[in-house]
């Protein structure tokens, strides 16, 4: 019979030759003390004695040094790592502030509702310890009207989530009057996940919740805690309009931590093509979980996640039973997402493959491994994700799978890149002006503006002037009042794609029709289209009918051995320009453009060998988008129009990887495409835009650095081993072109110097 | 031959308000300084007033009818009847005016810029109609543009200090709570709202009406139930488009219908009032059915002894709703430690309908533990299974667990005839 082995057994099989040659970093991160301080005297008598009974006796010395700038009325975000009990840092102050007041209130936010609930019960706990009569409930959408009442008259501390916040509670500010006259603290939880475009609406939320507060007097602290990234400070602060201290003096103590970069062998030379990472994690995971080892695998994609989860759950059918291994992902339903969690903390989920979902804080307990298939896109994601393994006593082990793409590969060959640097920067454009305006409607509902009032920091006076033309507000004196019977805050979602979410119905079974899941409409034109393989739960659905209109998907349960990959094809229109510079050799520009987007033909690709087996057309609207985006022209004089465009298309893939990096976003948050002819100037131009509605100032950061963003490409398409192009660099094309002498002679022209490529 | 010269022709076969020429206003259109409000000429014609309060006012207009007019199928006068019989009734009633005078109801209506609940939805117009001597008068207080709320609530909250005994169509869910937000806004610079009370007729109307009437809204009750006609309405939900005409152009005539509108709802208020406590009280004509839902929301309120005596009504008056008003005759009995009446009552309803199982039911309960006759019980059991197989059912689980109910029935008595026998 098989023996089981430990987790230091298994780290050895990874220390055997034919292992360890793909294992290119092996980093320990050795084991941190707990820094604890005893519970400081001034700590309310029920508190200190709820805290002991829970075996509490001591604070780390983040949790106390939060605590002190609660007290002396500092805002502050605190950055907490996973498991380094981040919720004393609120829950202290907080609890100290209603035991001597009881009149006294707490909001808090989490960017799920899930967050509000799981933290309701911890809160509670804590409270019945106290013996105090404190009240506290959540406040979302599933709470029955006669609870909402009580909530709003009497919740010490109420805990929801932004959108509620944003549609429930500030429009009908009048009915929480005891709630605003007495808020002392707003606790913002996971402020990292606060960026891009929910940030953005976000911050505006909060703006129009200061106003609301200023109106009945108070003027609460705010309390932020946020996962590492480059810039905690300054994103509360944007987030939040106050001034913010600074709180990383992380006490928690920590396990020993193997963080090992695995980079799978090269399985076509000359292409310079590895193995899948997709199946090198499985094969990696399968090592751990036939030892017993819990663990968490990351994937990129919905698809690879319902892929690996196949292939797992067939793995260990036999041994455990497919329900041990649980794919988690956005488009499950709630339900299914706690049973899933619950699962995992009591130890009945072996294995769960995730995609970004699970780096929120959601308590799935602590897990022994974790494998990330491909780099995740950005340093903080991937500490956040390696943070799912890791308890405070044992040792834990992290894998990072590279993929063949650049930027993998670059990650993984330069792991000084991954280690030393600081992870990227959230950020937000709380002044994007389709967002600003969206708010200020509501706010303007909440409470009427006067004239030379600001919004936050920001001036507004344009704007409302603009509100009143078009017959939403009515100026009298000097106030701007509503006058609309329209109740804006519906018709305005946080989450840009939520409200325009595709429902999957299976209809198998006709007796039993059910809804299995939902998806944003941009992802559903190249993941449900019809005769889409759509992957739930590892089990293969065929979308029959995607009703676009209605925004429903039917899909029917099948037995094939393929997936589908859809063709997105981009185009763009410069709408407006905001800057521009123009030498010799080539023009920069800035400004507003419109993407549309058009779904046109999907692969069959067949499990195992990845071979294309059939393909079909997608008969789906455009979808458009609204953005800001930076764009390079130059002149072509001797290329044809093919090299022009293989070579193009190989600068394309180089900069998708190389431009995130340099402005240290997401490598999703920013689009390069390249054209042969672009339609304002019929030149040849590469684009690169936000991904989101009015932008959030991502190409504008790459407009001012092309020259550096280009010489960056250069050199990593320059370094590359590979003879004529690799997935890796420039990308593969047909057969006899050499995409990346092209690449590099087109910069180079670009650039205006001529440079060579070293004939490797 | 135009519609409109029809209805001219045909307007005084119709009952339709006659229009009283406004109570003429001694209040001032100036303000202290000696300035003329915006469009006084047009306020004064209109005969409405300014209150001036601070640095703004509002605009209050007061129309007078005599107390013998005809609303629809009443006049005014028979309110305070229908009050004064209120004092016969000994029961809990959420339309008993329990020691009121008519003349202490407040018919209340609001008017607002949305229909959303939040705090950005204004109340524009608030109208109420009360009785007052010899006379209904119809008080009308309106806001010349947003902002000047702080007099127009000063108005309303010092001069109707009285707010005991509101009736109103939908107030409680909607016009009051809405009246609370606005309060909420400038609760600091007016006096503080006071207690109130509430008759809601929308309740009601709904338990009288819905199974007859297309929709319970009261312009429908208005037109089907109270015979009140309108001509040339302008309908409720223009008023906020109307209004924000008026605070774009300026033209208060604009809003000529919109004052008429909210003049007609508070005097409609006053009818339905009437004709609501007639039918519930039983002092007026009321329809079988609606003897029926009277009953019923008595039964609701747990007036035994006014429910069964609505139902007597309806057994002897009537040819329809019988046999549920059979059925909660027997279970109100049942109640009342009646069951040799309700026995009856089971019994008829067994003979009248052929598939009811429930009287059925009752009777085998009444057998087995009140008669203690196994044999008996067990034939009702067996007769009320049997009804129940012929019936068709929504959801398998329920039907599952209600022949489960049936077969332990049966199971039980077959035993005990065993053992008694």
């Amino acid at each position: 019979m098989f023996q089981k082995k430990s987790i230091q057994q298994v780290m050895d099989v990874l220390r055997e030759p034919e292992l360890a040659k793909q294992i290119v970093q092996w980093k320990t991160i050795e084991p941190r003390e707990a820094v604890s301080v005893p519970l400081p005297d001034s700590l309310h008598p029920t508190i200190q004695s709820a805290l002991s009974k829970r075996g509490i006796s001591s604070l780390y010395i983040h949790q106390l040094s939060a605590y002190e700038a609660a007290l002396r009325g500092e805002s502050f975000v605190a950055v907490t790592p996973t498991a380094s009990g981040k919720t004393l840092c609120y829950n202290l102050p907080v609890l100290q502030e209603v035991a001597n007041n009881p009149e006294a209130r707490a909001l808090y936010l989490f960017p799920t509702k899930a967050l509000a609930q799981d933290q309701k019960s911890e809160m509670n706990e804590l409270i019945d310890e106290m013996g105090l009569d404190i009240k506290s409930y959540t406040y979302d959408g599933d709470t029955p009207a006669n609870i909402r009442q009580v909530v709003r008259k009497a919740g010490n501390i109420v805990m929801t989530n932004p959108d509620m916040l944003h549609a429930a509670v500030l429009p009908h500010h009048t009915k929480w009057v005891s709630l605003f006259e007495n808020l002392k603290y707003v606790v913002v939880d996971e402020l990292h996940t606060y960026r891009g475009v929910f940030g953005s609406h976000v911050a505006n939320v909060i703006r129009r919740l200061k106003r609301i507060c200023n109106f009945y007097g108070s003027d609460p602290i705010f309390i932020c805690t946020s996962a590492t990234i480059a810039n905690p400070k300054e994103l509360a602060e944007q987030l939040t309009g106050n001034p913010m201290t600074l709180i990383n003096n992380n006490g928690a103590p920590a396990g020993r931590k193997h963080f090992l970069f695995y980079n799978p062998p090269v399985v076509n030379k000359p292409l310079n093509v590895r193995r899948s990472a997709t199946l090198e994690a499985r094969n990696l995971a399968k090592l751990f979980l036939e030892n017993h080892i819990q663990t968490i695998v990351f994937a990129r994609s919905r698809v690879r996640v319902e892929i690996l989860l196949t292939y797992l759950q067939e793995l260990v059918k036999k041994e455990f039973g497919t329900k041990s291994i649980q794919g988690y992902r956005g488009g499950y339903l709630p339900k299914q997402r706690r049973a899933i969690e619950k699962g995992l903390r009591n130890g009945d989920i072996m294995g769960v493959v995730s995609t970004n979902a699970l780096e929120l804080g959601v308590d799935i307990g602590q897990l022994h491994a974790c494998i990330l298939t491909g780099y995740p896109g950005s340093i903080a994601s991937a500490w956040q994700q390696a943070g799912r393994a890791g308890r405070r006593q044992d040792e834990s082990v992290v894998i990072m799978v590279a993929s063949s793409s650049p930027l993998d590969q670059y990650v993984i060959q330069h792991p000084d890149y991954f280690f030393e640097r600081s992870p990227e920067s959230a950020r937000m454009n709380p002044d994007n002006l389709i967002i600003l305006v969206d708010h200020l409607k509501c706010a303007s509902y909440e409470l009427p503006f006067q004239e030379n009032d600001k919004f936050g920091d920001q001036e507004i006076q344009d704007v409302l002037e603009f509100l009143v033309d078009e017959q939403v507000l009515h100026k009298r004196g000097k106030h701007f009042y509503w006058m609309n019977d329209s109740f804006p805050a519906h018709n305005i979602s946080l989450r840009s794609a939520s409200q325009e979410n595709v429902v999957i119905i299976d209809q198998s079974n006709v007796a039993d029709v059910k809804v299995i899941g939902e998806m944003d409409r941009f992802s559903s034109m190249t993941l449900l289209h019809e005769e889409a393989i759509y992957l739930h739960q590892g089990t293969q659905y065929q979308v029959e009918k995607l009703d676009y209109e209605e925004k429903k998907a039917f899909v029917r349960e099948v037995d094939v051995d393929y997936f589908t990959d859809a063709n997105l094809a981009v185009s763009l229109n410069v709408l407006e320009v905001d800057k521009e510079t123009t030498d010799e050799q080539n023009a920069k520009a800035y400004g507003d453009v419109m993407v549309v987007a058009k779904a046109t033909i999907f692969k069959k690709i067949k499990f195992e060998t990845h071979d294309n087996i059939g393909s079909g057309p997608i008969h789906l609207p455009e979808e458009e988008l609204h953005t800001s985006a930076t764009w390079l022209t130059f002149e072509n004089n001797d290329l044809s129009e093919e090299k022009l465009e293989a070579g193009l298309l190989g600068i394309a893939h180089v900069l998708r990887h190389v431009a995130p990096l340099f402005v240290m976003c997401d490598a999703n948050d920013l689009h390069v495409v390249p054209q042969v002819k672009a339609v304002h100037n019929q030149q040849p131009t590469i684009f690169i835009y936000d991904r989101y509605p009015g932008g959030i100032g991502l190409s504008e950061k790459v407009y001012g650095s092309w020259d550096t963003v280009l010489d960056q490409a250069l050199s990593m398409i320059q370094r590359c081993p590979c003879e004529s192009g690799c997935p890796s660099c420039t990308g593969t094309l047909e057969e006899g072109n050499n995409s990346k002498n092209l690449a590099v002679k087109l910069i180079s022209q670009i650039k205006g110097a001529t440079e060579h490529v070293d004939s490797k | 031959m135009s519609i409109q010269n029809k209805l001219n022709r045909l307007k005084k076969h119709m009952v339709n308000p006659v229009s009283t020429p406004p109570v003429q206003s001694k209040q001032p259109l100036e303000d202290s300084s000696g300035k003329r409000i915006d469009h006084a000429d047009y306020w004064e014609k209109f005969g409405a007033s300014a209150y001036f309060f601070e640095e703004d006012y509002c605009i209050i207009r007061k129309v007078e009818y005599p107390l013998d007019t005809k609303w629809g199928r009443y006049r005014f006068s028979d309110a305070l009847d229908a009050v004064s019989k209120w004092q016969d009734i000994d029961a809990e009633h959420p339309l008993h005016a329990r020691d009121l005078e008519a003349s202490d109801l407040l018919f209340f209506d609001t008017e607002t810029t949305g229909l959303s609940g939040g705090a950005g939805n204004t109340i524009f117009m608030l109208g109420m109609s009360q009785i007052k001597g010899d006379h209904v008068l119809v008080h009308q207080f309106f806001l010349p543009g947003p902002g000047s709320e702080v007099a127009l609530y000063h108005y309303f909250l010092n001069h109707v200090k009285e707010l005991r005994n509101l009736v109103t169509y939908n107030g409680k869910s909607f016009d009051w709570p809405q009246v609370k937000t606005r309060h909420t806004l400038i609760r600091d610079f007016v006096p503080s709202l006071p207690e109130f009370g509430h008759f809601d007729l929308l309740h009601g109307a709904r338990r009288l009406w819905k199974d007859t009437l297309p929709a319970v809204k009261l312009s429908v009750v208005e037109k089907e139930i109270l015979g009140v006609n309108r001509i040339h309405d302008t309908p409720g939900y223009l008023a906020p488009m109307l209004y924000f005409q008026y605070c774009n152009e300026g033209e208060p005539s604009l809003l000529e219908g919109v004052f008429q509108h909210n003049e007609w709802d508070v005097l409609s208020l006053i009818t339905l009032y009437t004709h609501m406590s007639g039918i519930v009280t039983g002092k007026g004509f009321r329809t079988e059915k609606e003897t029926y839902e009277s009953a019923r929301w008595f039964e609701a309120l747990n007036e035994q002894e006014h429910a069964m005596s609505l139902y007597n009504e309806v057994l002897e008056t009537g040819n329809s709703h019988t046999s549920q008003s059979k059925k909660s005759l027997a279970a109100l009995n049942k109640k009342c430690n009646e069951i040799e009446i309700s026995v009856q009552y089971w019994l008829e309803l067994l003979e009248e309908d052929h598939l009811d199982e429930e009287p059925a039911v009752e009777l085998s309960k009444y057998f087995e533990h009140i008669q203690k006759d196994y044999d008996k019980a067990l034939h009702f059991a067996v007769m009320a299974y049997s009804r129940w197989k012929g019936k068709k059912r929504l959801t398998k689980r329920k039907e599952e667990q209600e022949k489960q109910r049936f077969l332990k029935r049966i199971e039980r008595l077959e035993q005990r005839v065993i053992q008694y026998s």
